[in-house]
C-alpha cells in the first residue's frame, strides 16, 4: 500500500443487495468521493426478489437503474452482479466473481458484511468476501484477472447482532455533513423504500404522495439508525474527532477491522478514513 | 459301564478343553482391547502440504520417538501455491516435498487431492475426510480451526468437525468400516481472535526435536524459498545455498514460532513445571474440539508426548 501513497485510494463496498452499501456505508463513501478517492459500490445480488409485487427480470432492470442514479449522488460508481436475491450461497462461483471484482476495482480497502447479519444473503456475501481476502493475491486463482501486488484492508459495515460475538468498531466516521446526500442516495431507491420496504414493516399507508413529504418521511425513517450510532459510540467518536467535537455529532458510521487481509494499526486505519 | 465311563471322561476332557480354550480367547480379547498395548494412531489433517507440517511437526516427531503411528494429511494438493507453477505438475511437485518431509519425521503421507484454494465444505470433501480417518484407524484426529485466514484452513477445519461423529456411523460411507470408538479431536494453534481466540488444552515442548522440524520444513522448498518470499514480498532475499537458505528461514520463522511457547507459559509451566518450562523455546499447542471423544486434561495430557 505504500506504494499506492501517490495514487488515489481505491474503495470497494460490496453489500448483498442494490442499497446495503448505500444504507450502511453512503455517507462514508460520499465524504470518500468528495476527498477524490475512487468509491465503488456493489451488490451481489440483482434484488430480484425485493417486492411485494414486482418481480425477476424487470424488478431487478429497475434496480440496477435506481443503483447507478443512487450512487451518482454519492460520486460512487455502481456495480450490480447478477446473483439471484435471496438465493446467495457461498459458491465458488460467487467466491471468484468477488475476488474478480476487487481485483478489477484494484481496490486498497473492501468492505462487506459481517457473517452474523440477519438476512442469509448478506451472511453468504460476507463469507465469499472473506474467502477473497487472501485469495485476491494468488496468480494461480482466476488466472483471467491479473492479482492485486498488495493485500487490501478488509472491514466489516456495522450492524446491531450479539451472538456469536457483537460489532466492535475500529473506526467511526462522522457523517453529518453528508447526511443529507445519504438520504437523497435512499430517495433515488424508490421501489424500495417508498415500496418494498414499507410494505413489509406494514407502513405502506403512511408513505406520502409528493416529493418533498416524502424526503421528509425518509429522514424521520432513517435517520435515527444513524443517530444511534453516534450515541453508541461516543468513546471512539472522542477519541478520532476530540472531546468537543466527538460529542456534538449527530450521525455516525462505524466499521470494524477484519482479522484476515492486510492488518493496519489504528493510526494508519484512522488516516485512510475521511474525517 | 466302560463304555459310559469313557463317554464321561471324553465328555468331561473336553468340556475342560473348550473352557480353557474359551478362557484362551478372551485372554486374547482382552489383550486386543487393551489400548495401552496397541501403538497411539494419530492423524493431522491439513489443508495443504506444509500445513501440519508447520503446525504440528514437533509433536508427531516426539509421538514417532514414544512409538506412536502418525500420518500428515493435506486436503488439498497444493496446486495453486506457486507464482509460476501451478496445476498437476506442481501438486506433484509438492507431494514429492512432502513425502521427504514425512521421511524426516518418521510418518506417513497423503494427500487427498482436491484443488487449492478452492476447498469447499462439500460431502465429497467431507467424506475422503471421514475415510481417511478411518484407514489410518486414528485415535486422535488434529486440524484448523474454522476461523483460520484461508478459506481452505477454514473448510478444512468444517468438514474434520463434520467427520467428528459420522466417523462411528455405519451408514456413512459404508464402503470403509466404522471406527468403534470416537477419536479425540483437536486444532492447531492459531492467533485469531473471532469469534474467539484459540485456547490451548495441551502444549508440547519440542526443542528436542527442532532440528528435524525445520529440516521438514525446509524439504519444502517450493513453498518456503519461492512461494512464501513471493506473496509475502521478500522474494529478492532469500539466500543462494542449502545451508545460507535454511538459516534464513529460521529467522524468518522464528518469532512466530517462538510465540507459541511465550503465548501459552502457564500452561507449559503446568505441564512441565516452572523451571523446565521456563528453558522451553518452542513449543506446539493443541486445544480440545468439544465434538469427537472428550478426554479429561489427565487422559490428555498423558496421550501427548512429553
Amino acid at each position: 500500500m505504500s506504494e499506492q501513497g501517490k495514487k488515489p485510494l481505491r474503495v470497494i463496498m460490496i453489500g448483498a443487495h442494490p442499497d446495503d452499501s448505500e444504507y450502511y456505508a453512503g455517507g462514508t463513501a460520499a465524504l470518500w468521493a468528495a476527498r477524490g478517492v475512487e468509491v465503488q459500490l456493489v451488490s451481489l445480488t440483482n434484488g430480484d426478489a425485493g417486492h411485494h409485487q414486482k418481480g425477476g427480470g424487470a424488478l431487478a432492470g429497475k434496480r440496477i437503474e435506481e443503483a447507478a442514479r443512487s450512487a451518482e449522488i454519492l460520486g460512487a460508481s455502481s456495480l450490480v452482479m447478477d446473483f439471484h436475491d435471496g438465493e446467495l450461497e457461498p459458491a465458488l462461483e460467487v467466491r471468484k466473481a468477488v475476488i474478480r471484482a476487487i481485483r478489477n476495482w484494484q481496490a486498497d480497502i473492501v468492505i462487506s458484511h459481517r457473517p452474523y447479519d440477519y438476512h442469509p444473503d448478506h451472511r453468504y456475501t460476507s463469507q465469499v468476501v472473506q474467502d477473497a481476502a487472501f485469495l485476491v493475491r494468488v496468480p494461480n486463482i482466476c488466472p483471467d484477472v491479473a492479482p492485486l501486488e498488495w493485500n487490501p484492508v478488509f472491514l466489516f459495515f456495522a450492524d446491531s447482532f450479539r451472538k456469536p460475538v457483537p460489532f466492535q468498531p475500529d473506526v467511526i466516521v462522522d457523517v453529518g455533513p453528508v447526511m443529507d446526500k445519504k438520504i437523497r442516495s435512499f430517495d433515488a431507491m424508490e421501489c424500495q423504500v417508498y415500496e418494498w420496504l414499507p410494505w413489509l414493516d406494514g407502513i405502506l399507508d403512511s408513505v406520502p404522495a409528493t416529493k418533498s413529504e416524502q424526503l421528509e418521511w425518509l429522514w424521520e425513517q432513517y435517520a435515527e439508525h444513524f443517530e444511534r450510532s453516534a450515541a453508541q459510540y461516543t468513546d471512539l467518536l472522542a477519541a478520532r474527532y476530540g472531546a468537543e467535537h466527538g460529542a456534538g455529532v449527530k450521525y455516525a458510521e462505524g466499521f470494524e477491522l477484519c482479522e484476515y487481509g492486510s492488518q493496519p494499526s489504528r493510526e494508519e486505519l484512522w488516516e485512510l478514513f475521511p474525517k | 459301564m466302560l463304555k459310559l465311563d469313557r463317554v464321561l471322561s471324553l465328555f468331561m476332557a473336553s468340556l475342560v478343553g473348550l473352557c480353557l480354550g474359551f478362557l484362551f480367547l478372551v485372554s486374547l480379547v482382552q489383550a486386543a482391547e487393551r489400548p495401552a498395548k496397541k501403538p497411539l494412531r494419530v492423524i493431522m489433517i491439513g489443508a495443504h502440504p506444509d500445513d501440519a507440517e508447520a503446525k504440528g511437526a514437533g509433536t508427531a516427531a516426539l509421538w514417532v520417538e514414544a512409538g506412536a503411528k502418525v500420518q500428515l494429511v493435506a486436503v488439498t494438493n497444493g496446486d495453486a501455491g506457486h507464482q509460476s507453477e501451478g496445476g498437476g505438475a506442481l501438486a506433484r511437485r509438492r507431494a514429492a516435498e512432502s513425502r521427504q518431509s514425512a521421511e524426516i519425521l518418521g510418518v506417513s503421507w497423503r494427500t487427498l487431492d482436491f484443488h487449492d484454494g478452492e476447498l469447499v465444505p462439500s460431502l465429497e470433501v467431507r467424506k475422503a475426510v471421514i475415510r481417511a480417518i478411518r484407514q489410518w484407524q486414528a485415535d486422535i484426529v488434529i486440524s484448523h480451526r474454522s476461523n483460520d485466514y484461508h478459506p481452505d484452513h477454514r473448510y478444512t477445519g468444517q468438514v474434520v468437525q463434520d467427520a467428528a461423529y459420522m466417523v462411528a456411523v455405519p451408514n456413512i460411507c459404508p464402503d470403509t468400516p466404522r471406527l468403534e470408538r470416537n477419536p479425540a479431536f483437536m486444532y492447531f494453534q492459531d492467533d485469531f481472535q473471532r469469534p474467539n481466540p484459540f485456547r490451548p488444552d495441551v502444549i508440547v515442548a519440542v526443542d528436542r526435536v527442532m532440528d528435524r522440524k525445520w529440516r521438514s520444513i525446509d524439504a519444502m522448498t517450493s513453498q518456503m524459498y519461492e512461494w512464501g518470499p513471493w506473496i509475502s514480498d521478500y522474494q529478492g532475499k532469500v539466500p543462494a545455498g542449502a545451508d545460507e537458505r535454511l538459516e534464513f528461514l529460521k529467522a524468518r520463522w522464528s518469532s512466530w514460532l517462538l510465540s507459541w511457547a511465550k503465548n501459552h507459559m502457564d500452561l507449559l509451566a503446568e505441564r512441565y513445571g516452572k523451571e523446565q518450562a521456563a528453558r522451553v523455546r518452542f513449543a506446539e499447542a493443541f486445544e480440545l474440539c468439544e465434538y469427537g471423544r472428550q478426554l479429561s486434561r489427565e487422559k490428555l495430557w498423558e496421550l501427548f508426548p512429553k
